[in-house]
């Protein structure tokens, strides 16, 4: 690369510094939309958590309810701000031509999605922290210092799994406002048999099949690892983040060829 | 590694034989024009006449089928950053981030551009300034319309791009968007504009290339567009009922007739042709009424160029 060409590059990744804050402050004012998609998790854990205070799990070795529930509703939160929020928000971008806007402009169109994904990293960050603190501080649960580094690379393959998939579903989606439904169709049947609300131990082994083929399952399970009393060791089960890997390709894929499409035709 | 092969002489945009195709049918039929640097240039038509197909393609938002396409020396089609630097473009129909600020997002767009102008410098030459901190969604239709206008200033572009710029304002504002457009062309900018307002041709474009179903059927200055400059005036007055057509005296006329109860000249010299009127009516104490006299507008040769209204317009079907 000559030095110009360089100069450039180094000038887009500023752009997409300044990017990720205009997105962010966009974020945290949109009341209905998203704020929603980073309050309603929140919401739930402190219902379900209050609700099922005390309770222990039969099923998974009487652990307390809490120590399962608070990573399974972080996972929730990721896929929220990560899946939820990408899909629609890029749906509306796309209809109301934002998209075709942004095409006009010098801006490259890597930098913009770079910008969007870098945006929801932050928020999924800060839904970790607080979930957890929640988690922790309300809710007594613990999480293992020496798991850390498995959750760190579940969450990073899951915000990847999962923001990729948005983007891409768009293609799927007619039109915005079709987006809410297709979205949380797409996603919350599988929440009930991915152990995200409930230990789902019992049910036929064929919808066990089922649940493992998604990413759900597997990044409810990769961060329930971590604050489960009876593990020891980093966390890092082969399976989940087999099963996180391959859906980031296919997310990666399916985001690739959205965006190839241009806007206007 | 980037060489300009932009020609500063040459004109800004250039289109030979241009066609685009959806399926069977052709939306652009062959057009070719060139736009001249410092020009205001207007795509007149109406709805459905292939305008903004064609608007589309310089953009490079969508390919042609065939033909030659050059804005400011490149192919539109290669879509490169270094065109999108220097082009500035208001859609016809565009969202922005509604959560972000006028400022803001005059701001943000401004970054993208390498010789970005400075945000306070746009929002006072598009006069929103009152509404500097009002965030986009706030904005009526018309201020959103000067935000759109600002974003596609704000990267200081040589050639600007407006589709439909006035659709949907009231005649104040249109006034006002006119009065923008011209301080942008007195800055010797590039405009290309389409439209389907006569008047706003008019006020606003040095050319005009008038499309019916996807050609230009006319192409020029639009007080000599369609030989207009070169067609009679016409003579209009009543007579008095105790006058009638052959009282009136020989002039050097073209056609006579009465239209609607009143008289009606067609003549090549209205002036020779007024004088011997009015004074053959002060002469005789004829009490002339509702006397005009008036050069075909725009607007009668363009309805005669694209025959009785030209088509339907789409949106107006669907609405």
């Amino acid at each position: 690369m000559s030095s110009a060409a360089t100069g450039a590059f180094g000038r887009d990744i500023g752009l997409v510094g300044w990017q990720i804050r205009y997105e962010q402050r966009a974020y945290w004012r949109n009341r209905g939309r998203g704020v929603f998609t980073f309050v309603f998790p929140l919401m739930f854990l402190v219902i379900f958590a209050s609700l099922n205070n005390g309770q222990h799990l039969s099923t998974r070795g009487n652990i307390p309810y809490n120590a399962f529930f608070v990573p399974g509703i972080l996972a929730y939160g990721v896929i929220a701000t990560t899946y939820i929020n990408m899909a629609i928000g890029t749906a509306i971008l796309r209809d109301e031509g934002i998209l075709k806007r942004m095409q006009g402009t010098p801006l490259p169109r890597w930098a913009y999605i770079a910008a969007r994904i870098g945006s929801t990293c932050v928020i999924v960050a800060l839904m970790t922290v607080v979930t957890v603190g929640l988690g922790v501080v309300a809710y007594g649960v613990h999480l293992r210092a020496g798991a850390i580094p498995g959750m760190v690379v579940v969450l990073v393959l899951g915000t990847a799994a999962f923001t990729t998939l948005g983007i891409g579903i768009t293609r799927f989606i007619p039109n915005a406002e079709a987006a809410p439904v297709i979205v949380n169709l797409s996603i919350l049947p599988l929440t009930f048999i991915s152990s995200i609300w409930f230990p789902a131990d019992t049910m036929p082994s064929w919808l066990k099949d089922v649940a493992k083929a998604f990413p759900i399952r597997a990044l409810a399970d990769g961060l329930q690892y971590a604050f489960d009393p009876r593990r020891t060791g980093a966390g890092l089960n082969a399976q989940d983040i087999r099963t996180l890997a391959i859906w980031s390709v296919v997310g990666i894929a399916l985001m690739l060829r959205f965006l190839r499409r241009p806007q206007g035709e | 590694m980037t060489s300009t092969r932009d020609n500063p002489d040459g004109p800004a945009i250039e289109v030979r034989d241009l066609r685009k195709s959806y399926g069977s049918t052709e939306a652009v039929r062959g057009v070719s024009f060139e736009v001249e640097r410092g020009e205001v240039f207007c795509l007149l038509g109406p709805n459905g006449a292939g305008k903004t197909t064609i608007v589309e393609i310089l953009e490079g938002y969508r390919s042609r089928s065939a033909g030659e396409a050059r804005v400011l020396g490149l192919d539109p089609a290669d879509g490169e950053r270094e065109l999108r630097e220097r082009v500035g473009i208001v859609l016809q129909q565009c969202g922005v981030q509604g959560d972000l600020t006028v400022a803001e997002l005059i701001e943000m767009y401004g970054r993208y551009y390498k010789r970005g102008r400075p945000v306070d410098d746009v929002i006072e030459l598009v006069e929103l300034v009152e509404k500097r901190d009002a965030r986009a969604k706030d904005l009526s239709g018309g201020q959103r319309r000067r935000l759109d206008l600002a974003l596609a200033l704000v990267g200081d572009p040589d050639l600007i791009f407006l589709d439909e710029p006035t659709t949907g304002f009231d005649p104040a504002a249109r006034r006002q968007a006119w009065s923008t457009i011209r301080s942008l062309c007195d800055m010797g900018k590039t405009i290309f504009l389409t439209t389907h307002f006569m008047d706003e041709a008019q006020h606003l474009a040095d050319r005009v290339a008038v499309m019916r179903a996807g050609e230009i059927i006319a192409l020029g200055a639009p007080g000599e567009l369609g030989g207009r400059d070169l067609r009679p005036a016409e003579i209009r007055f009543s007579l008095p009922a105790e006058w009638s057509l052959g009282d009136v005296p020989e002039i050097p006329v073209q056609q006579r007739s009465i239209e609607n109860g009143r008289v009606l000249i067609l003549t090549t010299e209205p002036v020779v042709a007024a004088q011997r009127i009015t004074t053959w009516a002060l002469e005789r104490g004829v009490d002339l009424g509702h006397f005009s006299v008036a050069q075909p507008t725009l607007e009668d040769i363009y309805l005669e160029l694209t025959g009785s209204g030209g088509e339907p317009e789409r949106e107006e079907a669907v609405r």
